[in-house]
């Protein structure tokens, strides 16, 4: 592969269903060994993104390259070279761990003795070994996942597409998961994932938000967070979050607390504003006036759940 | 195209098929169990068909004449009745499907020649046992009056061999016994095997619902190859029940096989993967299975039954319908299961309808490959 090229490039993708602009001019790069974070609500293009730039959906407009290949001309080059988990769940439920893994070896082409070494590595990786037999369908979430992961670099693929492959699944197979992802980028994979999840997003290298098919911020996540939090962001700890948001929302309401966005942040409340410490006094005001305790108040860093949360406002 | 991708996609078909008990079971007999339903539905013999007798006459000659006709197995005396009332109760509830109404000159116009005064009700929401009795009845007045008629010309001294009816004798050749079952059996033969092209349109019907589909087209796996792969093992299944059938056929429903073995596999094979084809055409189109299945009945069954000429002879439909029922692997594949059962033709006869399989399961392909491309997301 040549050095100087990235690994996954989308030059001004457009994908029109009728009316509809599912993806609106999405360009990005992503360089070699790099785990790119691909963001944004549901709906906002990311699987048609990822299906223009495997080949599987032609694009209105704009190209892709994989590996430094143009993907409307070379997608049988590329497809032996890449690896993915689409979205809803890829292997067959009603084959078990080991058909499952079979098929896949042989599709892309490996001999009957490179799909035993594999198989066998496969089965280590995901944890998997002494359970070839099982249905698919009998594995948790998190052992399918892994399971699918493993199928999906069986034949060694350069590139990884992985479409939400952790959404549903519990935190620790999560971390399982996330580990065997670093596992192969340390190995030079390159792999593009999309998530759900902000505290997967802090894990990525790279990031890209997207939104009604527009990309609204791309680079790292502090890049990110510099770029589209231009500050830092008020917490409160009151003793009752619940009814201080109530009182707070009301507030705005009435035109007694200035605009900001504010979430509940488990017991917290997070309150992000262009100038977030002037809002100090209005609010502690305010839920006085409610009866409330404000409880303390420190200026945070704001994290990549903030960020995600006000670039969608 | 590569033979091990092609393999690949075959032997997890297999595992799908296998995994599963009750699809098994399914794939491998429903066609039987299907050709055994259809037959006994489709073929019963008209036997014992209850009629009621209103005698206005009341004469020996009558009765005579009652008796004979309710002879045999063919119509069953169901009640003699007094009243036009009591025929209609008993055409109503259904216990008799005629009534013959003889009139009180019946004795007496058919002693001076004059005729046999009768008439006949039939039940016209089951016209086919009504017309039954009715050719029956009039089979049997004919020989009751010509046998009338003789016992007068000898009653009055006159040869009665002067009278010699019509004498036409039928020969049917290929099913001398002119059984339905032995026409209509080798005909369902090919409808019934279109349930394994069911199958495969719900298999890939079951991909695509399943979010599978993608999966798989990100793979160098070929668009024909994923096809040819879904094809393959459902021919093997087909072939079970190429076999099964015609042994059903032969030693259950005794029907006559005359032609070749091996002759009949072969072209069942050509025939199973074209109608296979046809069965990816649909799983193509469809998105759930739901669909697929509702297309399939539309596409494989629905003209296999109607259109393909196994019950309705092909020449009696219009020219244009004529010429879509060809593009129907159904009506080349019931020509040659006739041909070979019946007659027992071989290859010299059978291989324009062959070639033609082989040039629509090539067809059928083709399409369903070129429209998966554009079908998906």
């Amino acid at each position: 592969m040549d050095a100087q090229r990235p690994a996954i490039l989308a030059q001004d993708l457009v994908k029109r269903f009728g009316d509809f602009t599912a993806v609106n001019g999405v360009s990005f790069e992503v360089q070699p060994g790099q785990i790119f974070g691909f963001l944004g609500p549901n709906g906002a293009g990311k699987t048609t993104t990822i299906r223009m730039i495997l080949g599987l959906l032609k694009p209105t407009a704009g190209r892709a390259e994989v590996l430094g290949l143009p993907v409307a001309q070379a997608a049988a080059q590329i497809r032996p070279r890449v690896g993915y988990m689409s979205q809803r769940f890829s292997l067959y439920n009603d084959l078990t761990v080991r058909q499952n893994l079979t098929f896949f070896g042989r599709a892309y082409g490996l001999s009957d003795a490179e799909l035993a070494e594999r198989m066998r590595q496969a089965l280590d990786m995901a944890g998997l070994a002494g359970r070839e037999h099982v249905r698919t369908k009998d594995l948790s979430g998190g052992w399918r996942q892994r399971l699918a992961l493993s199928a999906a670099v069986l034949h060694r693929p350069q590139v990884l597409f992985l479409d939400e492959p952790t959404a549903g699944v519990d935190p620790v197979s999560r971390r399982a998961f996330w580990d065997m992802l670093y596992s192969l980028a340390a190995e030079g994979v390159t792999v593009l994932v999309t998530t759900h999840y902000m505290d997967e997003a802090e894990h990525c290298q790279r990031l890209a938000f997207i939104q009604r098919g527009r990309l609204t911020a791309c680079g790292s996540p502090e890049e990110i967070k510099r770029s589209l939090m231009p500050g830092p962001v008020l917490e409160l700890a009151p003793a009752d979050a619940g009814a201080a948001l109530q009182a707070l929302r009301r507030a705005q309401q009435a035109g007694r607390l200035p605009p900001a966005e504010i979430e509940l942040y488990g017991s917290r409340l997070h309150v992000v504003a262009p100038e977030a410490h002037r809002l100090r006094r209005p609010i502690a005001r305010a839920l006085k006036a409610a009866g409330l305790d404000p409880g303390p108040m420190d200026l945070i860093e704001p994290s990549l759940e903030d960020v995600f949360i006000a670039s969608m406002r | 195209m590569s033979t091990r991708r092609i393999l690949a996609v075959a032997r997890k078909e297999i595992h799908h098929i296998l995994r599963d008990r009750a699809t098994l079971f399914l794939v491998l007999f429903t066609p039987t169990a299907l050709l055994l339903l259809m037959a006994y539905a489709l073929t019963v013999d008209l036997k014992h068909v209850p009629i009621a007798v209103l005698d206005y006459d009341r004469s020996p000659i009558s009765r005579r004449f009652v008796a004979q006709i309710t002879a045999g197995q063919d119509l069953d005396l169901y009640a003699q009745v007094g009243s036009y009332d009591e025929i209609e109760r008993l055409l109503v509830q259904g216990s008799i499907k005629a009534a013959l109404i003889l009139d009180p000159a019946f004795a007496r116009d058919l002693y001076a020649l004059r005729g046999m005064p009768m008439q006949v009700i039939i039940d016209g929401t089951e016209p086919e046992s009504g017309a039954f009795a009715v050719d029956h009845i009039a089979r049997r007045a004919e020989t009751f009056v010509t046998q009338a008629l003789a016992a007068q010309l000898q009653a009055r001294g006159l040869p009665a061999e002067t009278l010699r009816s019509i004498d036409l004798r039928v020969r049917t050749w290929y099913n001398p016994d002119l059984k339905p079952k032995n026409d209509v059996i080798p005909g369902l033969i090919s409808m019934v095997l279109g349930m394994p092209a069911l199958s495969v349109a719900l298999a890939l019907a079951h991909e695509r619902e399943h979010g599978t589909l993608e999966q798989l087209l990100a793979t160098p796996i070929g668009r024909a190859e994923l096809l040819l792969g879904k094809i393959l093992p459902y021919i093997a299944v087909g072939l079970i029940n190429v076999a099964l059938i015609p042994a059903l056929a032969i030693f259950w429903f005794r029907i006559p096989f005359h032609g070749s073995f091996p002759l009949f596999f072969a072209l069942s094979a050509v025939f199973l993967f074209a109608i296979l084809a046809l069965g990816t055409l649909v799983g193509v189109f469809m998105r759930t299975q739901a669909a697929a299945l509702a297309l399939s009945f539309l596409v494989i069954f629905f003209p296999g039954f109607f259109l393909t000429g196994i019950f309705f002879p092909l020449a009696s439909m219009p020219e244009e319908v004529r010429l879509e029922v060809l593009g129907l692997p159904g009506t080349h594949y019931a020509i040659i299961t006739r041909g070979i059962f019946l007659p027992g033709v071989g290859l010299e006869v059978l291989w324009p309808y062959a070639v033609f399989l082989l040039v629509l399961g090539t067809a059928f392909t083709a399409v369903a490959a070129l429209f998966f491309r554009k079908k998906l997301g």
